[in-house]
Parts: structure tokens; sequence; C-alpha cells
């Protein structure tokens, strides 16, 4: 018997446990591939300093507590704003979406969020928001953001998938160097509307704060 | 080119759920069929986990292993 | 050969995963207590720094319960038992030993550097999948001596007959590797570029909708083939061991295997209904959901139905207590899951403390109580002595008990509180409260919550404690008990 057989075989019994198991996920996933990459028309990717900014998030972990995916109701889209469409996220490598919502939903916060309460609000945010349980991010003023790689994962996904970055994203250090400048006058554009000294001081001084990259990952949530 | 993929899909998902439900029905019928017939009595491999000394005789023996394990207790 | 010594099963890589597995289960405790309390009271985010945010400590607290706790619980209990029901000890094969302790020290080096690394921030983001990329390939190599140590026991085993737990540490085995292996697959940014920015960052392979798919795809059944599967396993050998009755029905457990190996992949678009995934995804996600109801509960009916006549047990057995516990928390999760996938049902509960409430019935009431039952039946025969105290064991039973339940229902509260407040609307439809008040009215039901974690996490430190005193002075036991565990 055939049961019989595959019950006795180690082997085998594990090729079927896995042809069994993989199934669902070649049905639901690989079809869909192509077509729930594809970008809006319009979509732009993230300037460098954004992804050193979305780099941040990640560190600190934001998505511990905050969504971005509005959802098709009523009571969402008049909160945050239009429900959130899949070619919007094209670009994402990962996505943030989270699972938990302990703070409202972040994915167009750009809209009606600016510079400047960003920047009391990570500071202190039961100051801005009060009966706020977020602790403050005080140290993303001091830390440095790691802007290099947030270069290096530019290019790496202009070579590897497409992600259509401009001609001078190259993967040598010199391209790097060239486009570094660059980096830093955007950073200066966030720190200009921005307070705290130390934070002004780092920018003067060709390094950028976590914090402005992080601000400016959350103003280009729109 | 693309609903020729979806329609791939369609009939590979129908296709693969039937089989897989025969497939378990034909399994459930052989479960009490080859206990009602006498060929095998399933219910007896519960008793792997209670008597599961090193040294108990094997519900189902391994005829190679046995043989060794015999010669080594001698 | 020393054919003259008696043959033995050899609990040393039991018993060192054992110590494993209460050390990463205070740890992944204690880290879960304090952000717990931090819900409640956030002064106490600042005890650690940036490195005490509950931003950072959270992933800490998952990976450490998932990967530390649980994982080790598995390697624990697999080379207990896998030995017993294979009829075949490990000793008998020193590649096997050597395999084995390897696996060992990988896994405990691996696992601290990874919970380390997630302190500083290191992480690619995916729930549960936050390890960078050098300590995933350290998991694939400890995941793959794992399973070379276990297709070895099984290739020398007597027993020729597999029992039905060895399916499901086979199966945790190869889901995990499937699922692990395609949601972690990134590109290093370091060497796509010439040495540019941190050797230790990644781009994940996937993108947006994609790479959520991807990402509950696994998560999902990381919960299906690292707190289900091998769960099941265990309790499919020690109920039957400690109360002396084999499985009622051996052939619906087989049925209940092959249903939920099927059905439980499907189920991962659950976790995202109204999102951008296409419609049909997530409703093959709800209505799968539905179904797994029915293996799920074909294995929780089955443990429960093998105490059958034997419920005199429950009263004077506290091990029986902890094993039926478990299963009827399995039921609860299992049944609970489906609800929360319903589409209308989960507009409300998505998003919300419902579903952390959901997760912890399952990993505090069914997984924790399964794995403590595990050590402490396999304690006697490891340390070949006697339970420290049976008193102690009853105690922590009732006080766990007692914080699970107040944790769930405080979290159904929270969730359920909070999923209305969002979307009540006034006579004119306008949004009726602010997204804070929504959180500030959420404070009573943190602090219990917080409250059933230092009871929960004084139960796991009695349990802790209650092994080291047995080790150390219990009564020694003269020859392995049969069924019931000895406890003084």
């Amino acid at each position: 018997m055939f049961f019989h057989w595959l019950e006795k075989n180690p082997f085998f019994f594990a090729a079927a446990i896995s042809i069994v198991i993989s199934f669902a996920g070649l049905i639901e996933i690989v079809p869909n591939f192509a077509k729930s990459g594809k970008p809006l028309v319009d979509l732009k990717p993230r300037t460098v300093l954004e992804l050193a900014g979305k780099n941040v998030y990640m560190k600190d972990n934001c998505m511990s507590c905050h969504s971005q995916m509005i959802r098709p109701f009523k009571s969402e889209t008049d909160r945050y704003g239009d429900y959130s469409l899949s070619g919007e996220y094209a670009y994402d490598r990962p996505f943030l979406w989270g699972s938990k919502r302990t703070g409202p939903d972040l994915h167009r916060i750009g809209n009606y969020r600016s510079t400047d309460w960003h920047e009391n609000h990570m500071w202190d945010p039961p100051a801005i928001v009060p009966g706020s349980i977020m602790p403050a991010y005080k140290h993303q003023f001091t830390n440095i953001a790691d802007i290099e790689t947030a270069y290096a994962e530019a290019v790496t996904v202009k070579n590897a998938f497409h992600t259509p970055y401009g001609p001078e994203f190259k993967t040598t250090r010199a391209a790097w160097d060239a486009h570094r400048p660059k980096v830093l006058a955007d950073a200066k554009a966030i720190a200009d509307n921005m307070k705290n000294k130390d934070v002004k001081e780092a920018v003067a001084n060709g390094e950028v704060p976590e914090v402005v990259a992080l601000i400016a990952y959350l103003n280009s949530l729109k | 080119m693309e609903m020729d993929l979806r329609n791939l899909q369609g009939y590979a998902n129908i296709f693969m759920t039937i089989f897989l439900v025969v497939m378990l029905y034909w399994y459930i019928i052989h479960l009490y069929r080859s206990e009602k017939k006498g060929v095998r009595d399933y219910e007896k491999y519960g008793n792997i986990a209670l008597d599961d000394s090193v040294t108990s005789t094997p519900v189902e023996d391994k005829p190679a292993s046995q043989r060794e394990y015999k010669e080594e207790n001698k | 050969m020393q054919s003259n010594a008696a043959l033995e099963y050899d609990y040393s890589l039991a018993k060192k995963f054992t110590f494993l597995t209460i050390l990463f289960g205070i740890l992944g405790m204690v880290v879960g207590t304090l952000i717990a309390a931090q819900m409640a009271f956030p002064e106490l985010n600042y005890l650690l720094g940036e490195y005490g945010t509950f931003s950072r400590l959270r992933p800490v607290h998952t990976n450490t319960v998932v990967f530390g706790f649980t994982v080790s619980g598995i390697f624990a209990t697999w080379f207990y038992l896998g030995q017993r029901v294979l009829k075949v000890s490990i000793a008998e094969s020193k590649f096997l030993m050597v395999i084995g302790n390897i696996q060992f020290w990988l896994y405990f080096v691996v696992a601290l550097a990874a919970t380390v690394s997630l302190l500083f921030g290191v992480s690619s983001s995916k729930e549960y999948a936050q390890y960078e990329w050098p300590f995933d390939l350290g998991v694939v190599v400890v995941w793959v001596l794992w399973g070379i140590g276990m297709m070895g026991l099984i290739g020398i085993r007597r027993e020729k007959a597999l029992y039905i737990s060895v399916w499901y540490y086979l199966a945790c085995f190869l889901g995990v590797a499937m699922l692990y292996l395609f949601n972690n697959m990134a590109i290093p940014t370091y060497f796509a570029t010439e040495g540019l920015g941190s050797i230790l960052h990644s781009v994940s392979m996937y993108s947006g909708t994609n790479d959520a798919l991807v990402q509950w795809w696994y998560g999902h059944n990381a919960v299906a083939f690292g707190f289900t599967v091998p769960i099941v396993g265990m309790i499919y050998y020690f109920l039957p061991k400690e109360s002396g009755q084999a499985i009622y029905s051996y052939k619906l457990s087989l049925l209940s295997f092959w249903g939920l190996m099927f059905v439980y992949l499907w189920a991962g678009s659950h976790h995202l209904l109204w999102s951008t995934v296409p419609d049909w995804m997530q409703t093959m996600g709800s209505a799968f959901s539905v179904v797994l109801i029915l293996p799920s509960w074909g294995s929780a009916i089955n443990m429960l139905l093998t105490m059958k006549g034997e419920w005199n047990q429950l009263t004077d057995n506290p091990l029986i207590k902890f094993m039926v516990l478990a299963s009827t928390f399995y039921m609860l999760s299992t049944i609970e899951g489906p609800i929360q996938a319903i589409r209308s049902v989960n507009a409300i509960a998505h998003f919300t403390d419902w579903i952390p409430g959901h997760v912890h019935d399952g990993t505090l009431g069914w997984v924790t109580f399964m794995i403590m039952a595990a050590i402490f039946h396999m304690s006697p025969r490891m340390f070949k002595r006697e339970i420290y105290s049976k008193k102690l064991m009853e105690a922590q039973f009732w006080l766990q008990t007692v914080a699970v339940v107040l944790y769930f229902t405080s979290m159904w509260i929270a969730g359920i509180t909070q999923g209305m407040m969002w979307r009540a609307v006034d006579e004119y439809g306008n949004l009726m409260y602010s997204f804070i008040d929504t959180v500030t009215v959420l404070h009573p039901y943190y602090t219990i919550r917080a409250l059933s974690g230092v009871m929960y996490l004084t139960g796991f430190i009695m349990f802790a404690y209650n092994i080291y005193k047995t080790m150390t002075s219990g009564r020694v036991l003269t020859e392995e008990p049969q069924f019931r565990t000895p406890m003084a």
C-alpha cells in the first residue's frame, strides 16, 4: 500500500510533507508576483536622505507601534487621508505596514505634520500630545545617521531591481563622494527649520543626525 | 498573457484541491479498511510512547538494527 | 565497543537544551514584562538609554521567546523523546553526538549574538524575522545541523514505525526551513557595491505588497511550525506517557496531521485583510482560517479524550493539569484566531491589543505550559531525582493560570474598546475621538496586563527554582519511573 510505504520511508515521507506545505505558497503568492510589484505611474524612489531616515525608522523599530496602511473605511480615510494603494509601496524594501497601532497610522503623515512638529515631538512626545505613552527619542538628536549605507542601498536596488535611480548612482566610492553634497544639502534644508543647536552644528559640520534623516523620511510619507 | 496565467492558476488550484481532497478521503478509507481487514492495527502505534525504554521490543522491528542490538547484548 | 554495558538513553543534549530553555525563558519574559509595564507607565522607557525603549525591546522580547525559549524547548524535547520513540540511544552514534554538540554551542552563540544585535537596532524590520543576514546564516546552519541529527537518528532507529510525534518534529524542521529561507531572502548592500556602508545592512528581495505577502505567509506559519506543530508533537508523547493512557485515537492523530499540513499555510493572508493584497487572497486566507478549526480541534479533542476514564488524575497529578490546561488553551486560541480572521471582525480587531491578546493565549497558555510540563516530566528521568516540590508546582500552576486569564481578558476589552472608538462617529458623521483619547482610555487594561506579566514571570521563576532544586537536592531515584512523574 502507498500510505504504508510512505510512513516507513522517512525520506519520501519528508518529501510528501514538503509538497503538501509548499502548495499554498505556490498558488497564493507566486502567480501574482509581477502584478503586485507594479509601481504607480509617477512614483519616485526615495532620496538617499529619506532612505537613511527609513533605516532610522527600522533601527528604532517605529513599526512596533505605528502602521503605514490606511484601510478603505470612512473612519480611516477621515482620520488619515486617502486609503493606501498597492502601487505606492512598490519601492519599499522591506514593507513597513506594521501590525499594531499603539500610535496612529503614519502612511500620509507628511500631509499634516511639519518638521518643527516632529522635532518637538521626538524630543518629548507628551509635551506635544498630552497623555501620549510614546517614549522620547532624544538619542536621535546626537546619533549620526548612516547615509553611506543608505546610498549603498539605493545603488543595490537600482542594479538588482531596476528601481529608477539616475545614472549618477554607481557602485564606486567616487560616485558616493560625488553624491554626498546633495544629501547634505537636503539635510540642511530640514535642519534650517529646526531649532536644536546640536543638530544645526552637526549638519554644518557635514554630518546628519538621525532625527534629520527621520524627519526627511516622515515628510516624504504622503 | 496575464489572462493565461490567471486561468492556469485557477485550473491548477481546482485540480490540486480536488486531488488533495481525494487523497485525504482515500487516506481515511485506507485507515479504517486496513484495520477492518486486519492488515494493520493503527492503534497499536499508540503504545510506542508508553513502552519506550531502550530495551523494550519495538512495535514494528527494523530487522537489521534489531539483530545488531541482540548481538551486542548477549 | 563496550558491549557489556547496558544500553541507555543519553540525555546530555536534552539537559543542555533544557538549561537554555529556562535561561531564554526568563530573559524573554523579563523583557516582555518590562515592555508591558512601559505601556502603562511610559517612564520605564528610560531605564537603559536608547536601548531601553519599547520599540527596541519589543523585537528582543518576541525573538527571544520564539528563537530562544521555544526553539530550545523544541530541541530539548526532541533530544529526549526522539531517542525514546525511535528506541535508539543517540550515544550509539559518535557522529550524531558530535553534530548535536556543535548544534548546541553554535545555537547558543547565534541566539545570544542575534539578541544583542536587535538591542543595537540592527534589524531588517520584518516581524519575527528581524535578524540581519549574518545571523540568518547562523540560524540556517543550526537548523541544518538539527536536520542532519534528526534524519541520522531516524536512520539508525530500532522502531520501524515512526511515532506521530516524530511526524510533527519532522514537519517542524521542514516547514521552518522553507519559510525562513524564503522570507529572509535579501541582498547585503555592502557586497552589492564596492564596500560602501555597513556590512550588516541588507535589502529585501521583495518589495511592498509582495514583501507583505511573503512576510505573513512566513509570520503566520512560523506560528504554525514553531508554536503549534512541535508542541502538538510534544503533547502526543508526554500526555500519554505521563498518564499511562495511549492516544485516544491514533488514526485521528494521523488525519489531523495531514489536515494541519495542508490547511495551515493558506491562512497567512488573514494578517492582511483590508490591505492592498488582492481580494481573492484575502478571501482565501479567511476561508482557510475557518477550515483550520477542524484539524486543530481534531488534535485538541484527541488529547482531551486521551484522559477518558482517567480524569481523577487531573486532581492528583499537577502535571496532567498543566497539559490539560495547555490543550484547553490550544482549543481557545484556535477558535479565537478564525474568529479574528473573519473580515468584519478583523476590521475592528486588526491593529488593536486584541491581537497580542490572542497571541498570548497561545504562547502563555499553550506553548509555555506544555514546554514546562515537558521539562517537569523529563527532569526526574534526566537527573534521576524526584521533583523537588509538588506544592510549589501547584502554586505555580494557579498563579500562571490566573495570569493568562487576566492577560487575555484585559486585552480583549482593550482591543475591542479601541477598535470601536477608532470608528465611532457622532450624529453628523464626524469622528468622535481623537487618537490620543483611544490611548489614554486603555491605561487600566495596560496596568492589568503588566500585573499579569509580573505574575506569570513569578510563576516561571518558581518553575526554574523547582527544577534547580530537583537537580541538586531532589530525592535520588533508583529506577526510572514508568509513567507518573514522582514528586515530593
